[in-house]
């Protein structure tokens, strides 16, 4: 199953300090089944946000735990959001990198984010879901749910 | 060819297959059966190619007798009473591919396996060759509209001497019962056999092997994982093939001193790999002597900026020239080359750097009827193919790329095929792939 992870958490997930919600995050990509889906400005974004991070992608792509998408489709995508203003947050490339990626699960504590990444119109087939500790930073049973389903990744565009 | 299948080999038990592509990287822990794998491979090019009962032994595999090859289940479940392995591919007949599986079941003779049953199926028709020691030669051949068998132990030249390696044309026995239809027999209600069967069951026959100059054939370049030492001399001889590249010293003098066309080309592709690599800028041979036997040196040179440094003998740069060279040469050489390399761990002695370049090379290699089966350790080779692929550096496409990975579950062993996308991600992965690095970095970066 794919996810991507917003920068305004990846210190939860990539850090020495991380909340337990984030660290069994991490735990289901570093060891587990999940994979994490990156590119264009998020990648970026994500290597300024966590310490460590880009070391870490290295391995995590070499070892199939991480995918890097088209950088031209995120960015076509990306610009043609913006000009629909189709998102009520600002974060269109990450909307983008998941419609390119088909990626459907999304670590964010931005509320605007996760309406869009839920929105049937941006996140389709199957619909977006999201994986947030604004509410309980421990592993909560909702956390657990989520990674456990598999029918989160749609086939890449 | 496509895909090769095991089951009760070595560490593989259950049946597994796995994908091959013109450039298949074989990656894994130590003692997980790559180099059986490569030994497999190289059996069964001989078994359907050359009617030639495989030597196990033979360099630079060395897996034992029948008893170290057939799986060991472990504890009082014993070993396998045989074990079995095939292969998939495409081949042209005419104006059409055709594709064939071939598989073989390997028995016991002696303390050696021997091959004692082969089947060959094709879309129209198969083959089933049962030939066990001491047992009448049984043959059945199936078609769409019926299966036949033979009647008696036919005539048929015994294609399995061990010892007779290059004397082909052999007798198939496809083409010997094609000839003699009306003496098969029909199995249950199957009718007499027809011009329409004998036509589908051509699809069975083996393809014409690509000769090389000297009308032998290519039989795969199976490298050993460790090349010969270089010498501060060589005395002219002939270049006989082997695994260590001892021959290609000699090679290289025979194009060098007779062959100058063959010769540019060669240097040319070395030295390109040399710059890549960072090992020379420029290789030559030295004569000592004006005659065809007096001795002979291969120099290589590096220049500094605009500075040419001096030439130097082989034997005085890096041990990684040396070990790199036999497997450059095997690869650049044009007409005449071999069509399936079998390498095990061609990055031994090499600089990353080096094992990178060495990455590029196999992407311009491979493809158009050339397959390279690579072993390696080396993650520097991985991700330069990776990146090639990516940006296209080469004619290879994601799909021309395969990578088996061999992760070891008890006394077993399962082969993975991996993947690779056009950003250069890798497919596929089970959880615990390169577990062990994922873990390395981790504790390198954070403590949790």
């Amino acid at each position: 199953m794919c996810a991507i992870i917003d920068a305004n958490v990846a210190h939860e997930v990539f850090g020495e300090n991380a909340p337990e919600a984030g660290v069994r995050f991490f735990d289901w990509i570093d060891k587990g089944s999940g994979r994490l889906v990156a590119g264009g400005l998020l990648m970026r974004e994500l290597e300024r946000s966590a310490p460590g991070f880009r070391e870490w992608a290295v391995q995590a792509i070499q070892s199939g735990k991480m995918r890097v998408a088209n950088q031209g489709k995120i960015a076509d995508k990306t610009a043609m959001l913006r000009e629909a203003g189709a998102c009520k947050s600002n974060d269109h490339h990450v909307i983008a990198l998941a419609q390119v990626s088909g990626a459907r699960l999304l670590y964010s504590n931005d509320q605007n984010l996760q309406d869009d990444f839920k929105d049937k119109n941006l996140i389709d087939n199957p619909r977006g879901a999201v994986y947030s500790t604004l509410v309980n930073k421990n592993f909560a049973r909702s956390h657990r749910d989520l990674l456990r389903r598999r029918d989160l990744c749609a086939s890449a565009s | 060819m496509n895909s090769v299948s095991l089951k009760n080999y070595r560490c593989f038990r259950d049946e597994q297959t796995a994908n091959l592509a013109p450039l298949t990287l074989l990656v894994g822990n130590n003692s997980t059966g790559k180099t059986s794998f490569l030994a497999m491979m190289r059996a069964l090019w001989d078994v359907f190619f050359e009617f030639r009962i495989p030597d196990f032994k033979e360099e630079p595999y060395d897996l034992g007798s029948y008893d170290e090859i057939a799986h060991h289940r472990g504890g009082r479940n014993g070993r396998a009473d045989g074990f079995e392995a095939g292969f998939s591919d495409k081949f042209r007949r005419g104006s059409k591919m055709s594709e064939i599986a071939f598989d073989v079941r390997f028995g016991k003779s002696g303390a050696a396996p021997i091959p004692v049953r082969t089947r060959t199926e094709s879309t129209d028709a198969w083959i089933e060759d049962n030939f066990a020691p001491g047992e009448p030669r049984k043959v059945r051949i199936g078609t769409g509209r019926g299966t036949w068998e033979n009647a008696a132990t036919p005539e048929l030249d015994d294609p399995y001497i061990i010892g007779e390696r290059f004397t082909l044309p052999r007798q198939s026995p496809v083409r010997f019962y094609l000839q003699r239809l009306s003496e098969l027999e029909p199995i249950g209600d199957s009718p007499a056999p027809s011009r329409e069967d004998v036509d589908e069951a051509k699809s069975l026959e083996r393809p014409r092997l690509p000769l090389t100059i000297d009308s032998r054939p290519r039989r795969p370049f199976a490298s050993a994982p460790v090349r010969s030492k270089p010498r501060r001399t060589y005395d002219p001889s002939r270049a006989i093939a082997d695994p260590e590249g001892d021959y290609v010293p000699m090679y290289l003098a025979s194009a060098y001193f007779g062959d100058k066309k063959t010769w540019t080309r060669l240097k040319d592709g070395l030295e390109k790999f040399g710059q890549d690599a960072g090992l020379f800028d420029e290789i030559s041979v030295k004569a000592l002597g004006r005659r065809e036997s007096d001795p002979f040196q291969i120099v290589v040179r590096k220049y500094g900026g605009r500075l040419k440094g001096p030439l130097r003998n082989l034997a005085d740069v890096g041990y990684g020239v040396s070990q790199a060279l036999p497997l450059i040469t095997e690869l650049l050489r044009g007409r005449g080359g071999r069509d399936m390399f079998l390498l095990q761990q061609p990055e031994v002695h090499l600089h990353p750097s080096a094992q990178a370049a060495l990455g590029s090379l196999f992407c311009r290699t491979a493809g158009n009827g050339r397959q390279l089966i690579v072993e390696t350790h080396s993650d520097h080779l991985i991700d330069r193919v990776r990146m090639d692929v990516r940006d296209g550096v080469s004619s290879l496409k994601p799909s021309d790329v395969s990578i088996l990975y061999f992760e070891r579950d008890g006394l077993e062993v399962k082969i993975h095929s991996l993947g690779i996308d056009g950003e250069g991600n890798i497919l596929n992965a089970p959880d615990d792939y390169r577990r062990f690095f994922m873990e390395e970095t981790t504790r390198s970066l954070w403590r949790r």
